[in-house]
Protein backbone atom coordinates (compact mmCIF):
# COMPACT_ATOMS: atom_id res chain seq x y z
CA UNK A 1 0.00 0.00 0.00
CA UNK A 2 1.71 3.67 -0.70
CA UNK A 3 2.43 5.26 2.42
CA UNK A 4 2.62 8.28 0.55
CA UNK A 5 1.01 9.72 -2.62
CA UNK A 6 1.39 12.98 -4.61
CA UNK A 7 -1.43 13.45 -7.31
CA UNK A 8 -0.87 15.90 -10.32
CA UNK A 9 0.67 18.25 -8.47
CA UNK A 10 1.21 21.64 -10.30
CA UNK A 11 3.47 24.87 -9.02
CA UNK A 12 4.27 27.95 -11.06
CA UNK A 13 7.13 30.60 -10.28
CA UNK A 14 5.40 33.40 -11.69
CA UNK A 15 5.58 32.97 -15.63
CA UNK A 16 7.34 29.53 -15.34
CA UNK A 17 5.70 26.55 -14.77
CA UNK A 18 8.25 24.79 -12.20
CA UNK A 19 6.12 21.55 -11.54
CA UNK A 20 3.75 20.00 -14.13
CA UNK A 21 1.14 17.27 -13.10
CA UNK A 22 3.70 15.54 -10.73
CA UNK A 23 2.06 12.17 -9.69
CA UNK A 24 4.49 9.94 -7.27
CA UNK A 25 3.95 6.93 -4.97
CA UNK A 26 6.05 5.90 -2.26
CA UNK A 27 5.40 2.53 -0.50
CA UNK A 28 5.58 1.35 2.81
CA UNK A 29 9.06 -0.28 3.71
CA UNK A 30 9.97 0.73 0.39
CA UNK A 31 13.58 2.99 -0.42
CA UNK A 32 12.06 5.29 -3.25
CA UNK A 33 14.08 7.07 -5.26
CA UNK A 34 14.15 10.65 -7.62
CA UNK A 35 16.59 11.16 -9.60
CA UNK A 36 17.05 13.87 -12.59
CA UNK A 37 19.93 16.56 -13.73
CA UNK A 38 20.66 20.00 -12.14
CA UNK A 39 17.43 22.11 -12.30
CA UNK A 40 15.21 19.55 -13.03
CA UNK A 41 13.02 20.47 -10.05
CA UNK A 42 13.79 17.67 -7.60
CA UNK A 43 14.64 20.30 -4.63
CA UNK A 44 11.29 22.13 -5.38
CA UNK A 45 9.05 18.57 -5.71
CA UNK A 46 10.53 17.65 -1.98
CA UNK A 47 9.52 21.03 -0.63
CA UNK A 48 5.58 20.42 -1.95
CA UNK A 49 5.82 17.19 -1.00
CA UNK A 50 7.20 18.08 2.90
CA UNK A 51 4.87 21.32 2.72
CA UNK A 52 7.50 23.71 2.38
CA UNK A 53 5.86 24.98 -0.44
CA UNK A 54 2.22 24.72 -1.42
CA UNK A 55 1.00 23.58 -4.78
CA UNK A 56 -1.45 25.79 -7.50
CA UNK A 57 -2.85 22.51 -7.61
CA UNK A 58 -2.74 18.74 -6.74
CA UNK A 59 -2.62 16.98 -3.38
CA UNK A 60 -0.18 15.27 -0.89
CA UNK A 61 -1.68 12.40 0.56
CA UNK A 62 0.08 10.54 3.57
CA UNK A 63 -1.51 7.47 5.64
CA UNK A 64 -4.64 8.40 3.46
CA UNK A 65 -5.29 11.77 4.89
CA UNK A 66 -4.67 14.99 2.75
CA UNK A 67 -2.05 17.19 3.58
CA UNK A 68 -1.72 19.33 1.23
CA UNK A 69 -0.94 22.69 2.20
CA UNK A 70 -0.20 21.57 5.81
CA UNK A 71 3.28 23.49 7.29
CA UNK A 72 6.28 21.82 7.87
CA UNK A 73 5.97 21.82 11.27
CA UNK A 74 2.70 19.81 11.19
CA UNK A 75 3.77 17.34 8.48
CA UNK A 76 6.61 16.47 10.53
CA UNK A 77 4.65 15.69 13.52
CA UNK A 78 2.79 13.05 11.38
CA UNK A 79 6.10 11.27 11.24
CA UNK A 80 7.95 12.76 8.21
CA UNK A 81 11.23 13.73 8.51
CA UNK A 82 13.47 15.31 5.84
CA UNK A 83 17.48 15.75 5.44
CA UNK A 84 18.57 18.64 3.67
CA UNK A 85 21.01 19.36 1.38
CA UNK A 86 22.37 21.93 3.40
CA UNK A 87 22.54 20.46 6.79
CA UNK A 88 21.08 21.70 10.15
CA UNK A 89 22.92 20.82 13.14
CA UNK A 90 23.74 22.34 16.56
CA UNK A 91 27.62 22.76 15.63
CA UNK A 92 28.36 23.54 19.38
CA UNK A 93 26.73 20.27 20.86
CA UNK A 94 27.78 16.74 20.88
CA UNK A 95 27.23 14.58 18.36
CA UNK A 96 25.31 13.08 21.31
CA UNK A 97 22.86 15.73 22.09
CA UNK A 98 22.06 16.45 18.77
CA UNK A 99 20.33 13.39 18.72
CA UNK A 100 19.26 13.51 22.02
CA UNK A 101 17.38 16.62 21.31
CA UNK A 102 15.78 15.31 18.79
CA UNK A 103 14.04 12.23 20.59
CA UNK A 104 10.66 12.94 21.22
CA UNK A 105 10.37 12.58 24.72
CA UNK A 106 13.44 14.95 25.96
CA UNK A 107 11.10 17.38 23.56
CA UNK A 108 8.56 16.64 25.57
CA UNK A 109 10.27 18.33 28.59
CA UNK A 110 10.34 21.90 27.28
CA UNK A 111 13.02 23.76 29.05
CA UNK A 112 16.07 22.15 30.28
CA UNK A 113 16.47 19.63 27.58
CA UNK A 114 19.82 18.20 28.09
CA UNK A 115 19.80 18.47 31.79
CA UNK A 116 16.93 15.67 31.49
CA UNK A 117 18.11 13.67 28.52
CA UNK A 118 21.51 12.93 30.51
CA UNK A 119 19.81 12.28 33.57
CA UNK A 120 17.73 9.45 32.08
CA UNK A 121 19.22 6.22 31.25
CA UNK A 122 16.31 5.19 28.86
CA UNK A 123 17.18 8.57 26.73
CA UNK A 124 20.61 8.50 26.71
CA UNK A 125 20.38 4.09 25.73
CA UNK A 126 18.33 5.19 22.74
CA UNK A 127 20.32 8.06 21.51
CA UNK A 128 23.36 5.56 21.62
CA UNK A 129 21.36 3.23 19.76
CA UNK A 130 20.51 5.43 17.14
CA UNK A 131 24.33 6.67 16.79
CA UNK A 132 25.15 2.93 16.75
CA UNK A 133 22.88 2.64 13.64
CA UNK A 134 24.38 5.32 11.89
CA UNK A 135 27.95 4.34 12.84
CA UNK A 136 28.57 7.63 15.27
CA UNK A 137 28.56 5.46 18.63
CA UNK A 138 32.46 6.21 19.13
CA UNK A 139 32.25 10.35 18.30
CA UNK A 140 29.21 10.65 20.57
CA UNK A 141 31.21 13.24 23.17
CA UNK A 142 33.12 15.14 20.06
CA UNK A 143 31.55 18.22 18.96
CA UNK A 144 29.58 18.17 16.17
CA UNK A 145 31.62 20.34 13.93
CA UNK A 146 34.51 18.38 14.69
CA UNK A 147 32.94 15.79 12.29
CA UNK A 148 34.27 15.03 8.76
CA UNK A 149 32.02 15.87 6.01
CA UNK A 150 30.59 12.32 5.61
CA UNK A 151 30.27 11.54 9.20
CA UNK A 152 28.02 15.37 9.47
CA UNK A 153 25.78 13.45 6.93
CA UNK A 154 25.49 10.55 9.57
CA UNK A 155 24.71 12.67 12.12
CA UNK A 156 22.32 14.62 10.57
CA UNK A 157 20.15 11.21 9.34
CA UNK A 158 20.42 10.39 13.22
CA UNK A 159 18.54 13.33 13.72
CA UNK A 160 15.98 12.33 11.20
CA UNK A 161 15.72 8.86 12.76
CA UNK A 162 15.69 10.01 16.57
CA UNK A 163 12.33 11.54 15.86
CA UNK A 164 11.09 7.76 15.07
CA UNK A 165 9.56 8.91 11.47
CA UNK A 166 7.32 6.66 9.73
CA UNK A 167 8.75 8.33 6.36
CA UNK A 168 12.08 9.66 5.65
CA UNK A 169 12.75 12.09 3.12
CA UNK A 170 16.94 12.33 1.67
CA UNK A 171 17.62 15.31 -0.04
CA UNK A 172 20.96 14.69 -2.14
CA UNK A 173 22.51 12.85 0.40
CA UNK A 174 25.82 11.96 -1.50
CA UNK A 175 25.84 15.83 -1.99
CA UNK A 176 29.76 17.28 -1.31
CA UNK A 177 30.89 13.52 -0.91
CA UNK A 178 33.84 11.85 -2.12
CA UNK A 179 33.80 8.35 -3.67
CA UNK A 180 35.14 6.87 -0.24
CA UNK A 181 31.85 8.47 1.54
CA UNK A 182 29.71 7.76 -0.82
CA UNK A 183 30.28 3.89 -0.64
CA UNK A 184 29.81 4.47 3.49
CA UNK A 185 26.60 6.65 2.92
CA UNK A 186 25.27 4.10 0.85
CA UNK A 187 26.15 1.27 3.13
CA UNK A 188 24.05 3.53 6.22
CA UNK A 189 21.05 4.01 3.90
CA UNK A 190 21.18 -0.27 3.03
CA UNK A 191 20.98 -0.91 6.74
CA UNK A 192 18.19 1.18 7.07
CA UNK A 193 16.48 0.50 4.40
CA UNK A 194 13.19 -2.06 5.80
CA UNK A 195 13.18 -0.37 9.06
CA UNK A 196 11.66 2.81 8.00
CA UNK A 197 10.37 4.04 4.75
CA UNK A 198 12.75 5.86 2.90
CA UNK A 199 12.30 8.51 -0.23
CA UNK A 200 15.96 9.56 -1.48
CA UNK A 201 16.88 12.35 -3.89
CA UNK A 202 19.92 12.32 -6.03
CA UNK A 203 21.05 13.27 -8.76
CA UNK A 204 24.02 10.31 -8.64
CA UNK A 205 22.43 7.64 -10.58
CA UNK A 206 24.63 4.92 -9.55
CA UNK A 207 23.75 5.47 -6.01
CA UNK A 208 19.92 5.17 -6.42
CA UNK A 209 19.89 2.36 -9.11
CA UNK A 210 22.07 0.39 -6.24
CA UNK A 211 19.80 0.90 -3.29
CA UNK A 212 16.30 1.94 -4.72
CA UNK A 213 13.34 -0.51 -5.37
CA UNK A 214 11.35 2.17 -7.55
CA UNK A 215 12.88 5.50 -9.46
CA UNK A 216 11.03 8.25 -10.57
CA UNK A 217 13.06 10.20 -13.18
CA UNK A 218 12.21 14.10 -13.22
CA UNK A 219 13.10 16.62 -15.55
CA UNK A 220 11.30 19.58 -17.05
CA UNK A 221 9.32 19.99 -13.83
CA UNK A 222 7.81 16.42 -14.69
CA UNK A 223 8.06 12.67 -14.09
CA UNK A 224 9.67 12.10 -17.81
CA UNK A 225 10.21 8.00 -16.19
CA UNK A 226 9.49 5.63 -13.73
CA UNK A 227 10.47 2.21 -12.89
CA UNK A 228 12.55 -0.68 -10.83
CA UNK A 229 15.83 -0.08 -11.54
CA UNK A 230 16.21 -2.87 -14.09
CA UNK A 231 13.37 -1.61 -16.01
CA UNK A 232 15.25 1.63 -16.31
CA UNK A 233 18.21 0.17 -17.23
CA UNK A 234 16.58 -1.57 -20.10
CA UNK A 235 16.46 1.18 -22.02
CA UNK A 236 19.52 1.42 -24.83
CA UNK A 237 20.44 5.01 -24.33
CA UNK A 238 20.69 4.12 -20.49
CA UNK A 239 23.07 0.79 -21.27
CA UNK A 240 25.15 2.66 -23.39
CA UNK A 241 25.83 5.02 -21.04
CA UNK A 242 28.59 5.46 -18.19
CA UNK A 243 25.98 4.17 -16.07
CA UNK A 244 25.02 1.12 -17.95
CA UNK A 245 28.77 0.24 -18.53
CA UNK A 246 28.83 0.17 -14.57
CA UNK A 247 26.14 -1.89 -14.41
CA UNK B 1 -12.94 23.86 -30.26
CA UNK B 2 -12.84 20.28 -31.78
CA UNK B 3 -11.16 18.72 -35.21
CA UNK B 4 -9.09 21.86 -35.53
CA UNK B 5 -5.40 21.37 -36.08
CA UNK B 6 -3.26 20.86 -32.88
CA UNK B 7 -1.52 23.61 -34.69
CA UNK B 8 -1.45 26.28 -37.53
CA UNK B 9 0.76 28.91 -38.64
CA UNK B 10 -1.23 30.94 -40.49
CA UNK B 11 1.10 33.37 -43.32
CA UNK B 12 3.43 34.64 -40.53
CA UNK B 13 5.79 36.47 -40.63
CA UNK B 14 8.46 38.33 -38.34
CA UNK B 15 10.45 40.87 -39.59
CA UNK B 16 12.54 43.25 -37.28
CA UNK B 17 13.76 45.95 -38.60
CA UNK B 18 17.30 48.07 -38.21
CA UNK B 19 16.23 51.10 -36.12
CA UNK B 20 12.83 53.49 -35.60
CA UNK B 21 14.23 55.09 -38.74
CA UNK B 22 16.07 52.88 -41.04
CA UNK B 23 13.45 50.58 -41.31
CA UNK B 24 15.10 48.21 -43.64
CA UNK B 25 14.16 44.73 -42.47
CA UNK B 26 17.69 43.10 -40.83
CA UNK B 27 15.69 39.96 -39.97
CA UNK B 28 13.03 38.68 -41.49
CA UNK B 29 11.65 35.01 -41.06
CA UNK B 30 8.57 33.76 -43.13
CA UNK B 31 6.47 30.26 -41.95
CA UNK B 32 3.33 28.82 -42.93
CA UNK B 33 2.43 25.01 -42.19
CA UNK B 34 0.00 23.01 -40.23
CA UNK B 35 0.31 19.98 -37.58
CA UNK B 36 -3.57 17.97 -38.18
CA UNK B 37 -2.28 15.54 -35.53
CA UNK B 38 0.13 14.51 -33.14
CA UNK B 39 3.51 14.06 -34.26
CA UNK B 40 7.46 14.89 -33.23
CA UNK B 41 9.21 17.15 -35.26
CA UNK B 42 12.70 17.93 -35.51
CA UNK B 43 14.14 21.28 -36.08
CA UNK B 44 17.35 22.31 -37.75
CA UNK B 45 19.24 25.46 -38.85
CA UNK B 46 22.23 27.59 -38.45
CA UNK B 47 22.15 29.93 -35.33
CA UNK B 48 20.81 33.31 -35.88
CA UNK B 49 18.04 31.67 -38.49
CA UNK B 50 15.18 31.89 -36.35
CA UNK B 51 14.73 28.67 -34.78
CA UNK B 52 13.81 30.16 -31.10
CA UNK B 53 11.62 33.12 -32.83
CA UNK B 54 9.82 30.66 -34.47
CA UNK B 55 9.14 29.13 -30.90
CA UNK B 56 8.17 32.24 -28.85
CA UNK B 57 5.90 33.36 -32.25
CA UNK B 58 4.01 29.48 -31.05
CA UNK B 59 4.13 29.84 -27.61
CA UNK B 60 2.74 33.35 -27.51
CA UNK B 61 5.72 35.18 -25.99
CA UNK B 62 7.08 37.29 -29.69
CA UNK B 63 4.36 38.73 -31.46
CA UNK B 64 4.72 38.14 -35.50
CA UNK B 65 4.63 40.82 -37.37
CA UNK B 66 2.13 39.58 -39.64
CA UNK B 67 -0.58 36.27 -39.85
CA UNK B 68 -1.48 34.06 -36.52
CA UNK B 69 -0.45 31.46 -34.44
CA UNK B 70 -3.60 28.94 -33.96
CA UNK B 71 -3.25 25.97 -31.16
CA UNK B 72 -6.22 23.70 -31.36
CA UNK B 73 -8.15 26.76 -32.49
CA UNK B 74 -7.21 29.57 -30.44
CA UNK B 75 -5.38 32.17 -31.39
CA UNK B 76 -2.52 31.79 -28.87
CA UNK B 77 -1.78 35.17 -28.85
CA UNK B 78 -4.91 36.33 -27.82
CA UNK B 79 -5.24 33.98 -25.14
CA UNK B 80 -4.35 35.03 -21.42
CA UNK B 81 -0.86 35.72 -20.25
CA UNK B 82 -0.30 32.79 -17.87
CA UNK B 83 -2.41 30.25 -19.88
CA UNK B 84 -0.62 30.64 -23.12
CA UNK B 85 1.54 27.91 -21.78
CA UNK B 86 -1.51 25.78 -21.21
CA UNK B 87 -1.75 25.32 -24.84
CA UNK B 88 1.83 25.68 -26.11
CA UNK B 89 4.96 25.64 -23.69
CA UNK B 90 8.66 26.85 -24.56
CA UNK B 91 11.29 24.47 -22.93
CA UNK B 92 14.61 26.68 -22.47
CA UNK B 93 17.28 23.96 -21.77
CA UNK B 94 16.02 22.22 -18.57
CA UNK B 95 13.53 24.75 -18.07
CA UNK B 96 10.99 27.31 -19.77
CA UNK B 97 11.98 30.89 -20.17
CA UNK B 98 8.43 32.95 -20.16
CA UNK B 99 8.37 36.51 -20.66
CA UNK B 100 5.54 38.20 -21.93
CA UNK B 101 5.53 41.72 -22.99
CA UNK B 102 1.97 42.15 -21.68
CA UNK B 103 0.08 44.50 -24.00
CA UNK B 104 -3.03 43.80 -23.11
CA UNK B 105 -5.09 43.48 -20.18
CA UNK B 106 -6.20 39.77 -19.41
CA UNK B 107 -9.55 40.45 -19.16
CA UNK B 108 -9.42 41.23 -22.68
CA UNK B 109 -8.17 38.18 -23.23
CA UNK B 110 -9.67 34.32 -23.32
CA UNK B 111 -9.01 31.11 -21.73
CA UNK B 112 -7.20 28.73 -22.64
CA UNK B 113 -9.69 26.01 -22.65
CA UNK B 114 -6.52 23.02 -21.48
CA UNK B 115 -5.27 22.18 -18.64
CA UNK B 116 -1.98 20.40 -19.83
CA UNK B 117 0.34 22.00 -22.70
CA UNK B 118 -0.43 20.90 -25.94
CA UNK B 119 2.34 21.62 -28.01
CA UNK B 120 5.64 20.99 -26.70
CA UNK B 121 8.39 22.86 -27.67
CA UNK B 122 11.71 21.68 -26.63
CA UNK B 123 14.78 24.51 -27.34
CA UNK B 124 18.10 22.74 -27.38
CA UNK B 125 17.65 20.50 -24.92
CA UNK B 126 21.19 19.27 -23.88
CA UNK B 127 21.57 15.76 -24.82
CA UNK B 128 24.65 14.10 -22.61
CA UNK B 129 24.88 10.66 -23.49
CA UNK B 130 27.11 9.95 -20.34
CA UNK B 131 24.41 9.99 -17.91
CA UNK B 132 21.80 8.14 -20.09
CA UNK B 133 19.28 10.73 -19.07
CA UNK B 134 18.58 10.74 -22.89
CA UNK B 135 17.28 7.34 -22.90
CA UNK B 136 13.83 8.80 -20.68
CA UNK B 137 13.82 11.89 -22.77
CA UNK B 138 13.16 10.08 -25.82
CA UNK B 139 10.74 8.45 -24.19
CA UNK B 140 9.16 10.74 -22.32
CA UNK B 141 9.01 12.79 -26.00
CA UNK B 142 7.10 9.49 -27.21
CA UNK B 143 4.68 9.26 -24.45
CA UNK B 144 3.61 13.25 -25.41
CA UNK B 145 3.20 12.10 -28.63
CA UNK B 146 1.24 8.49 -27.72
CA UNK B 147 -1.59 11.12 -25.24
CA UNK B 148 -2.12 13.21 -28.87
CA UNK B 149 0.42 16.27 -28.25
CA UNK B 150 2.65 17.78 -31.13
CA UNK B 151 6.20 18.10 -29.90
CA UNK B 152 8.79 20.08 -31.74
CA UNK B 153 13.02 19.38 -30.77
CA UNK B 154 15.04 21.78 -31.91
CA UNK B 155 18.87 21.04 -32.18
CA UNK B 156 21.61 21.94 -33.21
CA UNK B 157 23.84 19.06 -34.24
CA UNK B 158 27.29 19.21 -33.00
CA UNK B 159 28.15 15.54 -32.78
CA UNK B 160 27.09 12.54 -34.77
CA UNK B 161 24.92 11.23 -32.29
CA UNK B 162 22.81 14.43 -32.42
CA UNK B 163 21.51 13.31 -35.89
CA UNK B 164 21.27 9.32 -34.74
CA UNK B 165 18.77 10.55 -32.14
CA UNK B 166 17.05 12.91 -34.19
CA UNK B 167 16.58 9.91 -37.09
CA UNK B 168 15.73 7.76 -34.79
CA UNK B 169 12.76 9.89 -32.56
CA UNK B 170 11.47 12.48 -35.49
CA UNK B 171 8.75 12.01 -37.85
CA UNK B 172 9.21 14.93 -39.83
CA UNK B 173 11.79 17.85 -40.24
CA UNK B 174 11.81 21.14 -40.44
CA UNK B 175 14.81 23.59 -41.78
CA UNK B 176 15.43 27.25 -41.22
CA UNK B 177 17.14 28.98 -42.96
CA UNK B 178 17.24 31.60 -45.52
CA UNK B 179 14.37 33.44 -44.00
CA UNK B 180 11.71 30.36 -44.43
CA UNK B 181 10.87 27.32 -42.37
CA UNK B 182 11.01 24.48 -45.30
CA UNK B 183 9.62 21.24 -44.12
CA UNK B 184 10.73 18.00 -44.99
CA UNK B 185 8.84 14.59 -44.80
CA UNK B 186 11.93 12.34 -43.26
CA UNK B 187 15.37 12.48 -42.30
CA UNK B 188 16.77 11.29 -45.89
CA UNK B 189 14.93 14.34 -47.99
CA UNK B 190 16.79 16.56 -44.97
CA UNK B 191 20.12 15.63 -44.60
CA UNK B 192 20.06 15.70 -48.64
CA UNK B 193 18.82 19.22 -49.19
CA UNK B 194 22.29 20.88 -50.05
CA UNK B 195 21.77 23.49 -47.95
CA UNK B 196 21.24 21.43 -45.04
CA UNK B 197 24.44 19.54 -45.88
CA UNK B 198 26.30 23.08 -46.30
CA UNK B 199 25.21 23.25 -42.38
CA UNK B 200 25.86 20.39 -40.96
CA UNK B 201 29.49 19.94 -42.51
CA UNK B 202 30.95 16.96 -41.51
CA UNK B 203 28.33 15.90 -39.61
CA UNK B 204 26.30 15.32 -42.76
CA UNK B 205 25.73 12.01 -43.31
Amino acid sequence: MALFEAHKLHLRFGDRVVLEEVSLSFETGKLSGIMGPNGAGKTTCFNVLTGHYKPDRGHVLFDGADITGRSPQAIARLGIARSFQLMNLFDEFTVFENVAIALPQTRKRGRDLLGQAYAEPALVAEAHEILDTVGLGARADDNAKALPYGERRALEIAVALASKPKLLFLDEPTAGLGSDGRDRLAELVRRLKGQVTIVVIEHDMEFLFGLADDISVIHWGQVIAHGSPAELRANPWVKNSNLGKLA
Amino acid sequence: MTGAPLLAIEGVSKIYRRGPFDRTPAFRLDVDCRFDGPEIVGVMGPNGAGKTTLFEMIAGSNVPSEGRVMVAGHDIHRVRYRERDRLAIHYHQSYQVRRFSRTRPNFMLEPAGSDYPIVHLFDEPQFNTQDGYIGFMLDFFRKLRSEGRLVFICLHPTAPMHLELLEEICERFFFVGGGTVRPFADFDSIVSAPDARTYLGELAP
